[in-house]
């Protein structure tokens, strides 16, 4: 029986891989706000269960883990977008509202929902809509995975909260931008990016937030 | 939840402030002037204004605004200065203290200040201040810049594209600043500046004609379309938001500006708008045109606004600039030096080494001077004075506040507080701090900070006071916390004192350094686990960095000074006021009660003499005093002479002592900013955190060197 608990570990794991960042017990309690210590307990019942594994440090999803995590992120989503299409609630709420109907929808209501909707293959966000994959056009990659002196366009930003995007916005980092990486600090540093005829010096986290298309044009 | 109805509060009284304090506080028309960082705003503020400038705190922020007058062939304005910011969006602590000033003060007119080298992020402000439908003179700056760097702007063209004034400024030089008074004074006093009174006088570029945006009546600047107005006219929504919006909005807003702002979904607004009837009437035109725009956009509206603008930004700059391509200039190539790891790192030490020593060499000789100084001169008058007007025992009690108090205050303030602002405002201006902010973060992380954090630390090691002031740098309240807990915990000047006079004298220089290694490890340690235990998650460095300058003294002695007085003026009283209060214990032989509770962590746990423990007492008003109060109560204990610590006092017993000084709570005066800057709480739960580390360590080496 996977419980909303259970369920919630495992759809934040899946949107740190998804995400590309590193899946660790510290990752987990950031996102979900919860202490060190209750986290790692979780996990620990997680991994005996077989739906996360240990590897190299770092924690992943187990096949079967993959599988129910890519469930409640397709209800997640589904959710949202039905929340946004059809009901119309803003799009800066949809991302709560959600998160709860993630835990309680039954496969019944979930299909419906995917009708009702036009089947969709993102949700309002732009996220993938899992089980529904469109061939990815171009390949995309955090900002952070560049190397020095690579250029790229900016075509997303990962995170949803609405003040990130407008600061990234006043900077001129919205998608169409047009980066070159010029120095990566080294042991996880930061990147120095050039913009236009500004630098700005980016985490390597909130770089890892900013999905690019390689390349100058 | 509670910060939440905290906000409300605040905008309940947003427009209630409006009105109120700005109404009677001011002469003339007022000017706020807005920029991005490091545009030369200030330099042109000081230029305008002189130095009669006060400065005000808006809630929820810890930026401060500061206020002056200007004046020009006997007219008189008020200045604003708006803190640096990007844009107006409420996503960060400038951006929401630029935004409200900018609402509370409702300026006549607003001077933006452009970077002429990097015009195109510079515009994308100016046009959400034209969004607003607020006045706009523009100041083209740092055009001798942009022209050495290969850039040539047509401000004739860019006066027409933004279809208000333009005025090109050399603000370090003052050129062009009188001419910007002259037609922001100008602008402000014709109440229909963008109508027909444009066009006279000075001869400059006013949008005359051929302004490519629609034409509207009174003094509302030109409005671009950013692809969602013409729905917002069909659906009713910015009829909606003109019918109500003198019942909930900010005066001084335009329709459009407030339809903008409730698509980016603006915090503050949504709660303006929730607060009253008409405003939620409002709101439910403007979810359906979100809804509409969503769909039809496939994009939340947020974004196609802050794309549009952008893209405007770009057009105008574009068509507004001729690039000349040159060779790499110095500048460039010091940068890459000081960014580099291989160069940057050794640089940065040295740097930092630099810093250190002459914080340590000149600060310890102005120390030395002024207390020389103090004792010879401004002492001996007080205390004939006071004695004069007094009878004894009071007497006594008042020189300690007034005489040992100032002196405390200003000793420690002029030669370290004001050395260290000097050099700040050095490597602030210079644009160095970025680079070191950049090579520092990877190892700022580990505790929960990013880079930005690294100077407040630094310069910790002068003086905690000013280093506390120097984590505002920071934007959450979380990393604010971390990084001034570890401020508190870094070895100030004073008690580098401390150990140097007592441990480095008389047990031997191994030890001293002991001392510092184990403060060191006390402060990872303390980082790391604050960064496990708070709520939230590390701080995220996003952070322009500017290409390095020559920065103008003039603007180094300004800053120095403004930031050297506000410290004074804040902690001089509380000085004063725990010195007489130390005093009063003092002189009644009250202070002696406090040995009886203290014995059994102090000689007991410590191992240390009764007077120590007192001593430790007295180091909070002041951490150099600790040693010299060991010295004077064991006078008064022990008799003779006693200034050689080893008469009473074993190696164990100094060692441990210079120990707990230097890692419990610094001082008085640290206690009174921090409680200004993180709360009293807070503030408590540092100071038990530091005294309760401090005795536990101090103990346990206690305990550890009796059985060696």
């Amino acid at each position: 029986m996977t419980t909303p608990a259970v369920e919630e570990y495992l759809a934040v794991s899946f949107r740190l891989q998804e995400e590309g960042a590193p899946l660790t017990v510290a990752a987990l309690a950031q996102r979900l706000s919860l202490s060190h210590a209750s986290v790692s307990l979780m996990v620990k019942r997680l991994v005996q269960e077989e739906l996360l594994e240990r590897c190299e440090g770092e924690l992943r999803l187990t096949a079967e883990g993959e599988r129910r995590a890519a469930e409640v992120v397709r209800r997640h989503r589904l959710a949202e977008r039905f929340l946004f299409d059809v009901l119309g609630l803003a799009w800066d709420d949809v991302h709560d509202e959600a998160g709860r109907w993630e835990h309680v929808l039954s496969p019944a209501v979930e299909e419906r929902l995917d009708g009702v909707t036009g089947h969709p293959d993102s949700c309002p966000h732009g996220h993938p809509i899992p089980g529904r994959e469109a061939a990815v056009a171009v390949e995309l990659h955090a900002l952070s995975s560049l190397d020095a002196g690579e250029r790229a366009v900016v075509v997303q930003v990962r995170r949803e909260e609405t003040s990130l995007l407008r600061y990234l916005a006043s900077l001129g980092l919205l998608p169409g931008a047009r980066v070159l990486v010029e120095q990566v600090a080294p042991f996880g540093g930061p990147l120095l990016v050039r913009l236009g005829s500004a630098r700005y010096a980016l985490g390597r986290d909130m770089a890892g937030q900013i999905l690019v298309r390689k390349g100058a044009r | 939840m509670s910060s939440c109805h905290q906000e409300a509060d605040d905008l309940q009284q947003l427009r209630r402030r409006q009105r109120r304090r700005w109404g009677q506080s001011h002469d003339g028309p007022v000017i706020a002037l807005a920029g991005n960082p490091n545009v030369g705003k200030s330099t042109i503020f000081n230029h305008l204004t002189g130095l009669h400038v006060t400065t005000a705190h808006y809630p929820g922020t810890t930026v401060e605004v500061a206020i002056g007058s200007a004046r020009l062939d006997g007219r008189v304005a008020t200045v604003v200065d708006l803190p640096g910011s990007y844009g107006l969006g409420a996503a960060s602590d400038d951006q929401l203290a630029a935004r409200r000033a900018l609402l509370e003060t409702r300026p006549d007119i607003v001077i933006v200040i452009l970077d002429a080298s990097n015009l195109a992020r510079n515009l994308y402000l100016t046009l959400e201040l034209l969004d607003l439908g607020l006045p706009v003179v523009v100041a083209l700056n740092l055009i001798d810049e942009a022209g050495r760097s290969g850039i040539q702007t047509n401000v004739k063209r860019l006066s027409e594209a933004l279809g208000v004034p333009v005025i090109p400024t050399v603000a370090h030089r003052g050129q062009g600043v009188r001419a910007l008074l002259a037609v922001a004074l100008q602008e402000a006093a014709s109440p229909d500046g963008a109508g027909n009174g444009r066009g006279r006088g000075h001869g400059l570029h006013h949008g005359r004609g051929g302004r490519r945006w629609q034409h509207r009546r009174g003094r509302q600047p030109p409005a671009p379309d950013y692809g969602v107005e013409v729905e917002a006219q069909a659906d009713g929504s910015l009829a909606a938001l003109e019918a109500t919006k003198h019942e909930w909005a900010p005066e001084g807003l335009s329709a459009r500006g407030l339809l903008l702002l409730l698509l980016e979904r603006d915090e503050e607004m949504w709660a303006l708008a929730r607060g009253s009837p008409a405003g939620q009437e409002a709101l439910q035109h403007v979810e359906a045109l979100e809804q509409q725009l969503g769909r039809m956009l496939r994009q939340p509206p947020a974004l196609v606004i802050a794309g549009a603008r952008h893209g405007l930004a770009a057009s105008i700059a574009a068509n507004c600039q001729r690039r000349m391509p040159l060779g790499r200039r110095l500048r460039d190539q010091l940068w890459r030096y000081a960014t580099a790891t291989a160069t940057g790192i050794p640089i940065a030490l040295a740097v930092l080494a630099g810093l250190f020593a002459f914080l340590y060499y000149v600060g310890n000789f102005l120390s030395i001077q002024f207390d020389r100084l103090w004792s010879a001169s401004a002492s001996p008058v007080l205390d004939a004075v006071t004695r004069f007007l007094l009878p004894g025992q009071a007497a006594d009690v008042l020189l300690w506040g007034i005489d040992a108090g100032i002196n405390a205050s200003l000793a420690v303030g002029i030669p370290y507080v004001l050395t260290f602002y000097f050099l700040l405002a050095v490597l602030e201006d210079t644009g160095y701090l970025n680079a070191v902010a950049f090579l520092s973060d990877s190892l700022m992380r580990r505790v929960g900070l990013h880079g930005q954090a690294l100077v407040p630390l630094i310069s910790g090691a002068g003086c905690n006071v000013p280093a506390v002031i120097g984590t505002r740098v920071l934007t959450s309240r979380r990393e604010r916390l971390i990084a001034s807990t570890l401020v508190v915990m870094t070895p100030c000047s004073a008690r580098t004192a401390v150990i140097m006079g007592s441990a480095a004298r008389f047990v031997g220089l191994a030890p001293a350094v002991a001392i510092l290694g184990v403060a060191t490890l006390l402060m990872a340690g303390t980082g790391i686990a604050l960064n496990r235990l708070l709520p939230g998650r590390p701080g995220e460095l996003i952070m322009e960095v500017f290409p390095p300058r020559r920065p103008p003294l003039r603007m180094i002695a300004v800053k120095t000074w403004f930031r050297f007085k506000d410290f004074v003026i804040r902690a001089t009283p509380i000085v004063i006021v725990g010195s007489l209060v130390m005093g009063l214990l003092y002189e009644t032989d009250a202070i002696w009660v406090f040995t009886r509770p203290l014995s059994p962590v102090v000689e007991g746990w410590l191992g240390l003499p009764a007077v120590a423990g007192l001593a430790l007492v007295f180091g909070i008003l002041r951490k150099e005093l600790a040693l010299q109060f060991l010295v004077a109560l064991a006078l008064i204990e022990y008799g003779g002479n006693v200034d050689n610590l080893r008469l009473f006092m074993d190696p164990r017993q100094i060692f441990v002592f210079a120990l707990v000084t230097t890692i419990y709570f610094p001082c008085i005066a640290t206690a009174t900013v921090l409680g200004r800057e993180v709360g009293w709480r807070s503030t408590g739960a540092i100071m038990a955190l530091t005294i309760g580390l401090a005795v536990l360590v101090g103990g346990a080496a206690n305990q550890v060197l009796l059985r060696v």
